[in-house]
C-alpha cells in the first residue's frame, strides 16, 4: 500500500487547527456546498441531503483524528489509500466553509489567481488564509501521490 | 362530482406527466465554484465519471471559464447517482431535464 508520510512545522500547522477544527464543527448541520436538489420529491431530497451529511461528517471526523496526541509529538501525519479521499473530501468542506465565512471578504479573483497580499490582512483573515492554504497544500500532496490509488480504489 | 371520482379523473393524467418527465433524458451539471482546486476537480471528474485526463480536464476548464459544463447525459436514475456523488466530492452538481432547442 503506497503510503506517503508529511513532517508538518508544529509552530506554523498547531495554531491553524483550532480554526480547522471550529470550521470543522460548524459544518456539523450543514452540507459545505450549495446543492440543487428541487427537481427531487421531498423524501427523497430529504434522505439525500441526511446521506450527504452524514458522509461529510464522517470526513470531517477522520481528517480531524490525524492530528491527535502522535502528531503533536512527531509533526508527521500519513495518508494512504485509506484515508486519502476522506482526507480530500474534507479539506474542500473545510475550505468551503472557510471561504464563505471567515474568508467572505476576500474578492474571488484574488484567492483563485492567488494574489492575496496577506501583509494588508488583519489577523484573523490571516490565519484563516494560511488555513485555507494549508488545506490546499495538503490536498495537492495527496493528488499529486496517491491520485493512482484514489483512481483505482 | 364526488371525491373519490375525481381523483379518478384527475389523477392517472398527473401521474402520466410526471412518468414522462421521469423517463427523458435528463443532465448532470456541474457549476463553477472559486474553491475547489483545478487539480481536485479533474481528479474528481475521473473518478466519479471515469472520464480520461484530457476529458477530464476539457470538461474542468470548461466550468471554469463558462460557469458550468454538462458532464453527462442519460436516464434520470444513473444521472441521479451521478449528482449524489459529485456532491459528496463537494462540487455544484446539478440534475437537468434535456430539453433540446
Amino acid at each position: 500500500m503506497k503510503r506517503i508520510e508529511v513532517k508538518l512545522s508544529l509552530p506554523v500547522v498547531a495554531p491553524l487547527l483550532d480554526l480547522i477544527k471550529a470550521a470543522a464543527g460548524d459544518l456539523g448541520g450543514q452540507l459545505a456546498a450549495p446543492q440543487h436538489l428541487q427537481d427531487l420529491d421531498e423524501e427523497l431530497r430529504t434522505a439525500w441531503q441526511a446521506d450527504l451529511l452524514g458522509g461529510q461528517n464522517d470526513d470531517c471526523r477522520r481528517f480531524l483524528a490525524l492530528f491527535d496526541r502522535d502528531f503533536f509529538s512527531s509533526g508527521t501525519v500519513s495518508f494512504d489509500e485509506d484515508n486519502a479521499e476522506s482526507v480530500l473530501r474534507a479539506c474542500a468542506a473545510i475550505r468551503l466553509r472557510l471561504r464563505g465565512r471567515e474568508l467572505k471578504s476576500l474578492p474571488d479573483e484574488a484567492i483563485e489567481s492567488g494574489g492575496v497580499d496577506v501583509t494588508h490582512l488583519n489577523e484573523a483573515l490571516t490565519k484563516a488564509f494560511m488555513c485555507y492554504v494549508f488545506l490546499a497544500t495538503l490536498q495537492e500532496l495527496i493528488i499529486q501521490h496517491l491520485d493512482s490509488a484514489i483512481l483505482e480504489g | 362530482m364526488t371525491m373519490a371520482s375525481a381523483r379518478t379523473g384527475v389523477a392517472p393524467a398527473s401521474r402520466t406527466e410526471t412518468e414522462l418527465a421521469l423517463e427523458g433524458l435528463w443532465r448532470v451539471v456541474v457549476l463553477n465554484d472559486p474553491v475547489n482546486l483545478m487539480s481536485y476537480v479533474v481528479l474528481v471528474f475521473r473518478k466519479v465519471l471515469g472520464f480520461d485526463e484530457p476529458t477530464a480536464r476539457r470538461h474542468m476548464l470548461e466550468v471554469h471559464e463558462q460557469g458550468r459544463s454538462v458532464v453527462w447525459i442519460g436516464v434520470r436514475e444513473k444521472a441521479e447517482a451521478y449528482v449524489f456523488t459529485l456532491q459528496q466530492w463537494h462540487l455544484t452538481a446539478r440534475l437537468e431535464p434535456d430539453e433540446k432547442d
